[in-house]
């Protein structure tokens, strides 16, 4: 248990910095190489000058997040109303229509509005049931990674000590993994299925909340009601959820939005190699790897299912990245 | 100051040590857990249970798994990875055979990103509080929702099937004979002087280091973008300002270099990032290196190889980091003393 003078000040602790965290990995083990001075709230000042179309990019920042949020919305429809949309069975081969253009191109069929692959099975109708896989596991497999990060990054930070040492090292260890490396070993020794395309997403990108969340938890920690609680003498699990939890929690929201992106890229590269689902689940990794083969004859069965992906990867991380700006007060202002 | 450096990588070289034991533990236990039997693929279908009993007392399979442990790394620390079950070869020698495929696909494309981030970190902080930001970074965005296969399998559509201007298949064209000096086949062909054969794997080095740049750029661009940000409040950049230096100049000239610093650390960690993207954009590209290897070991269930190459990966990793914390030393001079 910490014992903090109620006066104290809080000590110099990094701002949690999602913007360098964006990808798969972390920053430095070692926080103390890190020259970087923590921002100043003088920032704007600097651009008084230039503050005129300020407020239009904050207006336009703000577009970040309801842009984000339309494309995850939409994507979440898709996946739910997914076999009242789809006009044909995803797995239906209908070997007279093999490799039709989309409909609108010369030879298309406006029974298959995007087209057919190389068996014949409706592209539309694959991409819709695809979407559900693509969300299932980018929702299930973040909100894992964000509890067991965010439990064990709370219980460092606010017990500290050899806890926070052993976490922290156990954080450290993880990240000298190369994270598709760690996912394939997990993949090779759990089997295929989306269960364990989840549980090994979960195994590998804890460590993003765990850093971020951890380095949170101990700013928070040292606020005055935090203080305030444990001269109450309230239990330390009364504390961590009831005055940590909820100070985290958007920092928390953000993170998970952002891990909802790598989940959709991690499970659309397993099932490229033919490691994420069983043959007969749609995924839109495997539709790109199916229609890999037939590129040279139907260029476009590979685009549709890129564009499903990076559409949804880009609303993921257009609404983390929004989220992080509305939602963080120590950015409001700071016109970043 | 070379005794410096070499003290610090040294240093950190030995302090990855530990860290790289605990990995090969972990990667060692993950892969006991595996719910298929790896005897299985060795054995011929009408082998009996007492043929089984005995390739596996052969391997050291029925022996606890810390015994097998410690067997193992006893032969890696003689260079002696065991040999792989689908290629019947010693792991050691495939992956010395591909690994200087994969370092020169990472260091092409490191280089490339760096042409491509150093000017978009730029592009990316002028921006800040105009009206380009909103465009700006949706494109950044935009670039890093794109993930380095997907780029691989862009390029190719585009470079190679639509408009056929490069190679996307292999190292070299067909007839080149591979040399066998480095592995490294432009050092190995600008040794040799055959410029024709030089061109033919630069060539072939395009699209997929290009995949693995793009994937890996926008990265480089957020952090470069925050630590200008931070830098523009620096006291040296009022002091540059007043004595009269252009605004072009103080960016480029000194904001830059010490905006560089927390982009060199992101280059350091997120290595693993490249070494993954380099993973599947090898698959894609045919490309014979050490991540292509590893795609084919998973698929074969070849466990000795799939533990072989892991562990490598994270031996490259923690090199990379020391080499990293060994060019902050380098660059800062503020972290000498400290050493």
């Amino acid at each position: 248990m910490s014992t903090t003078h109620p006066n104290s000040t809080p000590p110099f602790v990094p701002k949690p910095d999602i913007e360098t965290d964006m990808p798969r990995d972390s920053l430095s083990a070692e926080p103390a190489a890190d020259p970087r001075p923590a921002a100043t709230p003088a920032a704007s000042v600097a651009s008084a000058a230039r503050r005129k179309p300020a407020r239009l990019v904050r207006r336009l920042r703000s577009l970040n997040l309801w842009i984000g949020a339309a494309i995850v919305l939409g994507v979440t429809a898709c996946a739910l109303f997914a076999p009242w949309l789809a006009p044909h069975d995803p797995l239906n081969q209908d070997l007279l229509h093999m490799l039709t253009p989309p409909a609108w191109m010369a030879g298309g069929d406006p029974a298959f509005p995007l087209g057919t692959d190389s068996l014949g099975r409706d592209v539309l109708s694959r991409l819709l049931y695809g979407s559900r896989v693509a969300l299932t596991v980018a929702v299930i497999a973040a909100f894992g990674a964000g509890v067991v990060g965010s439990a064990l990054a709370i219980l460092a930070g606010y017990f500290g000590g050899w806890v926070d040492r052993t976490i922290s090292y156990l954080v450290d260890l993880w990240m000298s993994f190369p994270p598709v490396v760690l996912s394939l070993v997990l993949m090779v020794s759990l089997g295929v299925g989306i269960d364990n395309v989840i549980l090994s997403i979960v195994l590998v990108d804890w460590t993003r909340f765990c850093r971020v969340v951890r380095a949170e938890v101990m700013v928070v920690r040292q606020r005055d009601y935090v203080l305030a609680a444990q001269l109450l003498n309230l239990s330390h699990l009364r504390i961590m959820l009831r005055e940590i939890v909820p100070a985290a929690l958007p920092l928390m929201i953000t993170l998970f939005s952002l891990e909802m992106g790598v989940a959709i890229t991690v499970e659309a590269l397993l099932s490229f190699i033919g490691l994420s689902v069983p043959a007969n689940v749609t995924a839109w990794g495997v539709m790109i790897a199916d229609a890999r083969v037939s590129m040279h004859e139907a260029p476009t069965g590979l685009l549709f299912p890129m564009l499903a992906i990076v559409v949804t990867v880009l609303g993921c991380n257009l609404l983390g990245d929004g989220l992080r700006v509305a939602l963080d007060p120590r950015m409001r202002g700071r016109g970043e | 100051m070379l005794r410096l450096v070499s003290t610090v990588l040294l240093r950190r070289l030995a302090a990855a040590i530990p860290t790289l034991l605990m990995l090969s533990l972990i990667v060692f236990v993950v892969l006991r857990l595996i719910p298929a039997d790896p005897l299985a693929m060795m054995l011929p279908p009408n082998a009996t249970p007492a043929d089984a009993a005995a390739l596996r007392h052969q391997l050291g399979l029925d022996r606890p798994i810390p015994v097998q442990f410690a067997i193992w790394l006893g032969n890696a620390l003689h260079g002696n990875l065991g040999a792989s079950i689908s290629f019947q070869q010693p792991v050691a020698t495939l992956i010395g055979t591909t690994l200087p495929a994969t370092l020169e696909l990472c260091l092409a494309a490191l280089v490339l990103s760096l042409f491509i981030s150093v000017p978009g970190g730029v592009l990316a902080y002028s921006v800040v509080e105009r009206r380009a930001e909103f465009p700006v970074g949706l494109g950044v965005v935009l670039m890093q929702s794109v993930p380095s296969f997907l780029w691989a399998l862009l390029l190719i559509a585009l470079f190679g099937v639509w408009l056929p201007l490069l190679p996307f298949s292999g190292r070299v064209g067909d007839g080149i004979p591979m040399p066998h000096l480095s592995g490294f086949l432009l050092l190995d062909f600008a040794l040799d002087g055959d410029w024709n054969d030089w061109l033919s794997a630069a060539s072939h080095l395009v699209l997929p280091s290009l995949a693995l740049a793009f994937g890996f750029a926008p990265l480089v661009i957020r952090v470069l973008r925050s630590s200008l940000l931070d830098q523009r409040n620096e006291s040296y950049v009022g002091v540059a300002r007043l004595r009269g230096l252009s605004e072009r100049r103080i960016l480029w000239r000194h904001m830059l270099k010490n905006a560089a610093l927390p982009a060199l650390t992101m280059i350091g960690v997120q290595f693993g990032f490249l070494l993954g993207g380099a993973l599947l954009v090898e698959m894609i590209f045919s490309f014979p290196g050490v991540g292509n290897l590893m795609v084919q070991a998973v698929r074969n269930n070849d466990l000795v190889l799939i533990q072989g190459i892991a562990v490598v990966f994270c031996a490259l990793m923690l090199i990379i980091n020391a080499v990293v914390d060994t060019l902050y030393v380098i660059m800062n001079p503020r972290l000498r003393k400290a050493v």
